[in-house]
């Protein structure tokens, strides 16, 4: 018996689709798996390792970087530019946790490519920034209600639910709940992240 | 809605202050391992065996190595004996499991690994790694307990006897006699396992996860074959544990390996699905329960068997019946354990890690009891309440078990229930309510800390203790802020570092308990370095403007009830573990809860849902009410999770595992969760630790399970006694 391949499962109908701003490159196959490796290898594969320059505008700066084409947004951020705000809780749309704003909403940026996010306005944790020195309130709020234990899912749920916000989508318990239900948090703060959510929804005028 | 949840404090409640680091935490400014940034990185990629048990004939590599930027491949013909072997912590060393790192050509379990690749990139090793082509000797793998190859045993050790089980079981008039299952669960924390090594020289820096830094750090030590002392493992934050970060993995010494050999930092950031064989896990479990009762209710007899999986390289179970049948009054006891053994990875600690299986197998039994004896469930517990454990005879430090069924019920509503199943419906839905007790043993361990007062009235506090989300920066600074009398905000903290003065696993929801005495204990000596009364209230930071001092620093170890002469000793190398619950040999100490829950099923779809769930608990003194709160609602929804979602599906073909992914792994996303209130019964218990802390961080998920089985039974009639519970089982039932 022999082995060639990648353990990772295939990404299943996910429950938790409806974060849909993300799925830009979700279909597509990023690695080349099976018998397609072999054709794969030549010309095609070698240019895939090749680095393109990529631009990438985050938080209001432009980023100019020479990246293989594999490279996710993701990884782009945290390994490249030193963004370290977006967490990997699965790399493979199914947390959450590496959520960003992109063009004002969220996406998923394990599911996208660096060279698909060129051009495009990106906002991590790190630029989500409130009012002259205050927080941004969705920050406070998350702390005021202790919306967190262990924090690794938090940036993505911050910048999750700034996404739910402005889509009119925290209007009660039960539509944050729903609309929120694409960012997985381990430690189980839920009903504390309803209650930051609804806080700052109306800081926030929304 | 928008109030804060968590209660304002009462009785000997400490303040709910906000987290220490929230900053941190919410600018993404909180360096977890995996964001440490290290100049010159290489990436590494693991490659996880794909048979369940077999041999490694061949690899080839030469389609891996020809990938550009790929700069080594580690595998055991290539490492040779340079991993050496560590008995495993159930064995009296480090190691997660007794599988040695790249040790041979042996698989032993399905996702063992196999292969590391290190590259210049991440994609290039990724690539590399799924261009080795490996040829295996397949051998047939037993992957649970009904497999021909599962070897069965007794765990003597765990069998207890007290009085005449059969004798009482017989002639009794109300008896319960049934079986119960638990399956296969994952720790699944949001951060992946990630590891980073740097040397200098000779000296050896280690960024990882953990709950036991300096069980990292002897047990890599030994692996590697170096002085301990020029390993430092560092780690801020932990994106969440739950048991599954406590000890020595497979790829530490790996990657520890790798940057050596090629001489740059390595780091590696394990898949999801590859975290489902590189640590422990919950293994299934079975349960036989027998009890009887009189007309009273009062228990006559009570038997209660497990069944528990282990691998075949570890030999370990958790014997959660040694805790159950001490929990009611009960002349005639019986207990056993057994144990199989199959070709999977070593499981280990998760979350209530006895304490889960076993309640949901007494707890749904004394449901079953309760009605067939025609009492109310809650009744039924309060005949039985001791504070007395039955076997030994040894008193409880204190026990507050009813006054959180009364606490929890009467915020539930409990008297509106009526008994009968069926009974109680909202228009296609059928409602039920169901209780449980929720049990977890008061553990303690020995600590250290060192506390520093400046002139200005600055504190600074460290201990090498573990921030895994539950409050541990936040409790260090509020206890050092009390016990000086100065205000939080001068108080910085440092944990996370096997430089700092040792502290224990965090594990056994004992972090608090061990660590607050060793930090009280070092405020109490700068007091008296000072010249103030310990209990006083003296202002120390005039006390040093007057004695004209410019830093005060006080290192302090604090030895808990009932630990060996030798703990401190096993301290500082990383060996020392909590003890107490029912291991002491003049009491018994727990933290007592009530689960109570709403189970709403759908009578024509048959979905299960909890539309709301009500928790008591005492855990003697509370800290800061708003971490504790975060814990208890956390672990709640855990146990609600056990209860209705969480099974990793076996291949029996190889052992393997099927849905190890966050898709098909069901966890509660935020739709799944209605209404969570946790109550903190007051409760005062100056023996369990001088912090008087029982700890709260596993409870909350103890018993939930169970209240959920016996609500759906309240709803439809029907007993549930395997875990999960599903839309599947009840289809004929409505
Ligand atoms: S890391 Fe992107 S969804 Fe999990
Ligand atoms: S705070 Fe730990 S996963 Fe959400």
């Amino acid at each position: 018996m022999t082995d060639t391949h990648d353990t990772n499962a295939p990404p299943s109908e996910s429950r938790r689709r409806f974060l849909i701003g993300s799925v830009v490159t979700g279909a597509a196959p990023l690695m080349v798996r099976g018998g397609e490796a072999e054709a794969a290898d030549q010309p095609a594969a070698q240019a895939v390792r090749e680095p393109v320059t990529v631009q990438l505008d985050v938080n209001g700066r432009t980023h100019r970087l020479d990246l293989d084409v594999r490279v996710t947004l993701l990884d782009a951020l945290r390994e490249e530019i030193g963004l370290t705000g977006a967490k990997k809780g699965c790399d493979h749309g199914q947390c959450g946790a590496c959520t960003v704003l992109v063009d004002g909403r969220r996406e998923l940026s394990c599911l996208t490519l660096a060279v698909a996010a060129q051009g495009r306005d990106i906002v991590t944790i790190e630029g989500l920034e409130g009012a002259g020195d205050e927080l941004h309130p969705m920050k406070q709020a998350f702390i005021d209600h202790d919306a967190f234990q262990c924090g690794y899912c938090t940036p993505g749920q911050i910048l999750s639910a700034v996404g739910c916000v402005r889509e009119g989508h925290a209007g009660s318990a039960d539509e944050i709940r729903e609309y929120m239900s694409g960012n997985i948090c381990r430690c189980a703060a839920y009903p504390n992240i309803v209650a930051a959510i609804s806080d700052a929804s109306r800081r926030m005028g929304g | 809605m928008t109030e804060p949840l968590f209660p304002q404090p009462t009785g000997t409640m400490g303040r709910p202050y906000r987290r220490y680091e929230a900053h941190e935490k919410v600018n993404g400014t909180a360096t977890y391992a995996s964001d440490v940034r290290l100049a010159g990185t290489a990436h590494a990629y693991l490659l996880a065996s794909k048979i369940g048990r077999g041999r490694i004939e061949a690899f080839d590599l030469t389609a891996a190595l020809a990938v550009p930027g790929v700069v080594d491949i580690l595998t055991h013909e290539t490492v040779g004996g340079q991993i050496r072997q560590t008995p495993s912590l159930y064995t009296g060393g480090y190691a997660a499991d007794s599988v040695r790192p790249l040790g041979s050509a042996d698989v032993a379990y399905w996702g063992q690994p196999v292969a590391l690749v290190v590259a210049d990139s991440y994609e290039a090793a990724r690539e590399a790694a799924q261009k080795i082509d490996v040829a295996y000797a397949v051998a047939e793998a037993a992957s649970s307990f009904d497999s021909g190859g599962a070897e069965h045993s007794e765990l003597e050790q765990h069998a207890l006897r007290v009085g005449d089980f059969d004798g009482a079981f017989a002639a009794a008039p109300f008896k319960i006699d049934a079986h119960y299952s638990t399956p296969v669960q994952h720790h699944n924390a949001m951060e992946l396992f990630a590891t980073q090594c740097v040397w200098d020289g000779d000296r050896l820096t280690v960024y990882e996860p953990g709950q036991y830094l300096n069980n990292i750090k002897y047990g890599l030590a030994e692996q590697l074959g170096i002085d301990p002392e020029r390993i430092r493992v560092v780690n801020a934050y932990v994106g969440g544990a739950f048991g599954a970060k406590g000890f020595l993995t497979q790829r530490t010494a790996l990657v520890a390996l790798a940057a050596r050999r090629v001489g740059r930092p390595v780091k590696l950031v394990a898949t999801r699905e590859q975290g489902f064989f590189l640590s422990a896990y919950r293994a299934e479990t079975r349960h036989h329960v027998q009890l009887a009762a009189d007309q009273e209710g009062r228990l006559l007899a009570h038997r209660h068997e497990g069944w528990e999986l282990t691998s075949r390289a570890d030999l370990l179970a958790f014997g959660g019946n040694g805790m159950t049948v001490r929990l009611y009054a009960c002349p005639n006891i019986e207990s056993r354990v057994n144990v199989a053994r199959v070709d999977r990875s070593t499981p280990g600690f998760m979350r209530g890690p006895a304490e889960v299986p076993y309640a949901f197998a007494l707890e749904t039994a004394l449901d079953e009891l309760a009605y067939a004896a025609g009492l109310d469930p809650v009744e039924l517990r309060r005949i039985n309440d001791t504070d007395v454990e039955p076997v030994g005879g040894l008193p409880y430090t204190s026990r507050s078990l009813m006054q959180c069924f009364d606490a929890a019920g009467a915020a539930f509503g409990w008297p509106d229930r009526t008994a009968e199943p069926g009974s109680m419906r909202d228009g296609d839905w059928r409602v039920g309510w169901g209780c449980a007790a929720a049990f977890y043993p008061a553990y303690a361990a020995s600590s250290s800390a060192r506390v520093r007062l400046h002139a200005d009235g600055r504190v600074h506090v460290a201990s090498g203790g573990h921030e895994l989300g539950q409050g541990m920066y936040t409790m260090m600074a509020q206890v050092a802020a009390e016990r000086l009398g100065v205000p939080m905000d001068r108080v910085s903290v440092s944990l996370g570092d096997t430089d700092l003065p040792p502290a224990i696993v965090a594990g056994g929801s004992s972090s608090t308990t061990s660590v607050a005495p060793a930090i009280m204990a070092a405020c109490d000596a700068i007091r008296r370095r000072l010249g103030l009364d310990e209990g006083s209230q003296g202002d120390v930071v005039a006390a040093m403007v007057a004695s004209g001092t410019g830093m005060v620093e006080e290192y302090a170890e604090t030895r808990a009830h009932g630990e060996a002469p030798d703990t401190m000793r096993r301290l500082h190398r990383g060996q020392a573990a909590p003890s107490g619950g029912i291991h002491l040999e003049d009491r018994v100490q727990f933290a007592l809860g009530a689960q109570f829950v709403e189970v709403r099923i759908h009578a024509r779809t048959r979905e299960i849902r909890v539309p709301r769930a009500v928790g008591a608990f005492a855990a003697g003194r509370i800290i800061n009410p708003r971490t504790a709160h975060g814990q208890l609602v956390g672990g709640m929804i855990w146990g609600i999770s056990s209860a209705l979602m969480e099974h990793t599906d076996i291949d029996p073909r190889n052992a393997g595992y099927i849905n190890a992914n966050l898709a098909d792994y069901l966890l509660p996303v935020n739709a799944d969760i209605g209404t969570v209130q946790a109550i903190m019964v007051p409760e005062v218990d100056d023996l369990v630790s001088p912090a008087g802390v029982k700890g709260v961080g596993e409870i909350g998920t103890v018993g939930t399970a169970a209240a959920i089985s016996n609500a759906v039974h309240h709803a439809i009639g029907k007993r549930l006694r395997d875990l999960p519970l599903r839309i599947e089982h009840i289809l004929e039932d409505i």
